[in-house]
C-alpha cells in the first residue's frame, strides 16, 4: 500500500529490515533520521551500509503529492485539519508552515514532518468490556484512554460486537477525522459489521444535529470529544433518548475529574459507563469501568 | 493513360495539402480542448473537487487531445510526462504544458484557481494563434497546391 507513495528506496528498506504487518508509525522530519515504530518500540531507518536515513523538504512534498493523488485542493479541507486518510485506513498527519487570511487556515505549505499511522484491527479487545456496556440496553459510555491507547481500536471492535451480537440496533458513526471507519471512496475499510451509518469528515454538531434527524439512530458512536465544544450535542442527543458512546483524551479517571464540564455529567449522570484503557499490555488493555456514581466495577 | 496519370498526380498532390492544413487544424482544436478542459477543470474546483485521476478519466476526447490526456495519466503513474507523440507542438509549446500540468493539483483549491485563470490566458493567446493560422495557412495551402497541381498538369500535358 505505502509502495504508491513512499520513495522506493525507503520502501525497499522499511520492508527489508521490518515487519510490515507490525509497524504502527513511520515518522519522517525533514532533515531528521527517518523512525519506524514496530510493535511500540522505535527504532531509526539505516540503509544497507549502517547509516541513518534521513527525510528531507522534497520527500515530503513528493509524498504528499502522491498521497493526495496529486490533488491538494480536494484533500485541503483534511489537510489544514492535520492530516489525510489514505486507503486501508492509513493516516497522515501533517506538520508544516500554516497559511492563513487573518484568522482562517488556508492551506499548510512548506511541510516539515509527516507521521504515517498504520491501523491494526484487533479483533475481540472489546469483549472483556462488552457484557458492561451493552446488556439490556447500550449505556451510554465514555472510553478514557490517553493518545495513542487503543480507544479507536477499541470503539471500533465495540461496534462489531454489536453487530456479531446482534442487538438490532441502528448505529450512527460520526467519524470527525475518518479514524474509525477510514472511509475511502464512500466504503469503509474497517469491518464495522451492518448496523453503521457513516458520516465522514464532518463536524460532531453536524453529525449529532442532522443524524439524529435524518438517519433515526438508535446509538450514537463518536471519536475524540471535547467537553467544552461538545457537551450540548451529547445532552441533546441523550435526552432525545440516543445512545452516546464516546472517546476522550485523559490518563485516568482522576484526570478526567479536572476537565471542565465533567462534573456536569456526574451530577446529571448523563454517562453510564466510563470505560479506562491504556497501552501497559499493549494498546487496548482494560484497565478499569467505572459506573455513572465513579464506582469501579471492572479493575485490571 | 496519360489522363489517369494527370489524375492521380492531382489527387496525391491535394492528399498532401490536405494532410499538411489538417496539422493547422489539430492543433487549433488541440487548443480549443485544453482550453475547454481547464474551464471543465475549474468547475470541477469549485464544485465537485474530484482527484485529478477522476476527473482525468471523465474527459472524453479524441486525436491529439486524447494523445495528451494518456500521457497525463501515465504521468500521475510515473512521475515522466513525454509528450513526444504530440505532433502538433512544437519543443517551447510542450515545455508550457509540461510546466501547466506539473503545477496543477499542488495548490489548495483557491490558489488553484488563481493558478487556472493566469493558465487560460496564456492558452487563450495560443488558441487566437492557431486560429489565424488555421484561417489564414489552410486555404492558402489548398489554393497554392490546387495551382501547382493545376500547373503541373498542364505542363505534363
Amino acid at each position: 500500500m505505502l509502495k504508491d507513495y513512499l520513495p522506493r528506496d525507503i520502501y525497499n528498506l522499511i520492508i527489508k529490515n521490518f515487519s510490515f504487518n507490525d509497524i504502527t508509525e513511520i515518522r519522517m522530519r525533514a532533515n531528521e533520521n527517518i523512525i519506524i515504530v514496530e510493535k511500540n518500540k522505535k527504532f531509526y531507518l539505516k540503509n544497507e551500509n549502517g547509516d541513518f536515513v534521513k527525510a528531507n523538504t522534497l520527500m515530503l512534498e513528493n509524498f504528499i503529492n502522491k498521497a493526495t493523488d496529486n490533488s491538494i485542493y480536494a484533500y485541503n479541507n483534511n489537510i489544514i485539519d492535520g492530516y489525510i486518510t489514505l486507503p486501508k485506513g492509513i493516516r497522515v498527519g501533517i506538520c508544516g508552515t500554516i497559511v492563513a487570511d487573518n484568522e482562517r487556515i488556508i492551506t499548510v505549505k512548506d511541510y516539515q514532518a509527516v507521521n504515517i499511522r498504520i491501523p491494526h484491527f484487533i479483533k475481540n479487545c472489546s469483549l472483556q468490556a462488552y457484557d458492561s456496556i451493552v446488556s439490556d440496553e447500550v449505556k451510554n459510555t465514555l472510553i478514557i484512554s490517553p493518545p495513542g491507547s487503543g480507544k479507536t481500536t477499541f470503539i471500533r471492535d465495540l461496534v462489531y460486537q454489536m453487530y456479531v451480537h446482534n442487538i438490532a440496533k441502528n448505529i450512527l458513526i460520526a467519524d470527525e477525522r475518518n479514524e474509525i471507519c477510514s472511509v475511502v471512496n464512500g466504503e469503509a475499510y474497517a469491518n464495522l459489521g451492518g448496523f453503521c451509518d457513516i458520516y465522514t469528515n464532518c463536524s460532531k454538531k453536524f453529525a449529532f444535529k442532522n443524524g439524529i434527524r435524518s438517519m433515526r439512530p438508535d446509538v450514537i458512536v463518536t471519536d475524540e470529544i471535547d467537553l467544552e465544544r461538545d457537551l450540548e450535542y451529547i445532552i441533546e442527543a441523550i435526552n432525545s433518548g440516543v445512545n452516546v458512546i464516546a472517546t476522550i483524551h485523559a490518563k485516568d479517571i482522576n484526570q478526567i475529574k479536572k476537565k471542565t464540564n465533567f462534573d456536569r455529567i456526574l451530577n446529571e449522570k448523563y454517562f453510564n459507563r466510563f470505560v479506562v484503557l491504556s497501552s501497559d499490555e499493549g494498546p487496548g488493555t482494560l484497565n478499569n469501568i467505572y459506573d455513572e456514581k465513579l464506582n469501579c466495577i471492572y479493575c485490571r | 493513360m496519360k489522363w489517369v496519370l494527370i489524375g492521380v498526380l492531382i489527387i496525391v498532390i491535394m492528399i498532401i495539402a490536405y494532410s499538411v492544413s489538417e496539422q493547422y487544424k489539430d492543433k487549433f482544436d488541440f487548443y480549443s480542448n485544453l482550453k475547454s478542459f481547464l474551464n471543465q477543470f475549474k468547475i470541477n474546483l469549485a464544485f465537485k473537487q474530484d482527484k485529478i485521476t477522476e476527473f482525468l478519466n471523465k474527459i472524453e476526447c479524441k486525436r491529439q487531445f486524447k494523445i495528451f490526456i494518456e500521457a497525463y495519466k501515465e504521468y500521475l503513474n510515473s512521475d515522466t510526462l513525454n509528450l513526444e507523440k504530440i505532433k502538433v507542438l512544437d519543443e517551447g509549446e510542450k515545455a508550457q504544458l509540461t510546466s501547466i500540468v506539473k503545477d496543477i493539483g499542488k495548490h489548495d483549491a483557491r490558489n488553484e484557481l488563481n493558478q487556472l485563470e493566469g493558465f487560460l490566458l496564456e492558452i487563450e493567446e495560443k488558441l487566437i494563434k492557431a486560429k489565424e493560422d488555421k484561417e489564414k495557412i489552410c486555404p492558402m495551402i489548398i489554393k497554392l497546391s490546387l495551382l501547382f497541381a493545376i500547373g503541373l498538369a498542364i505542363l505534363l500535358i
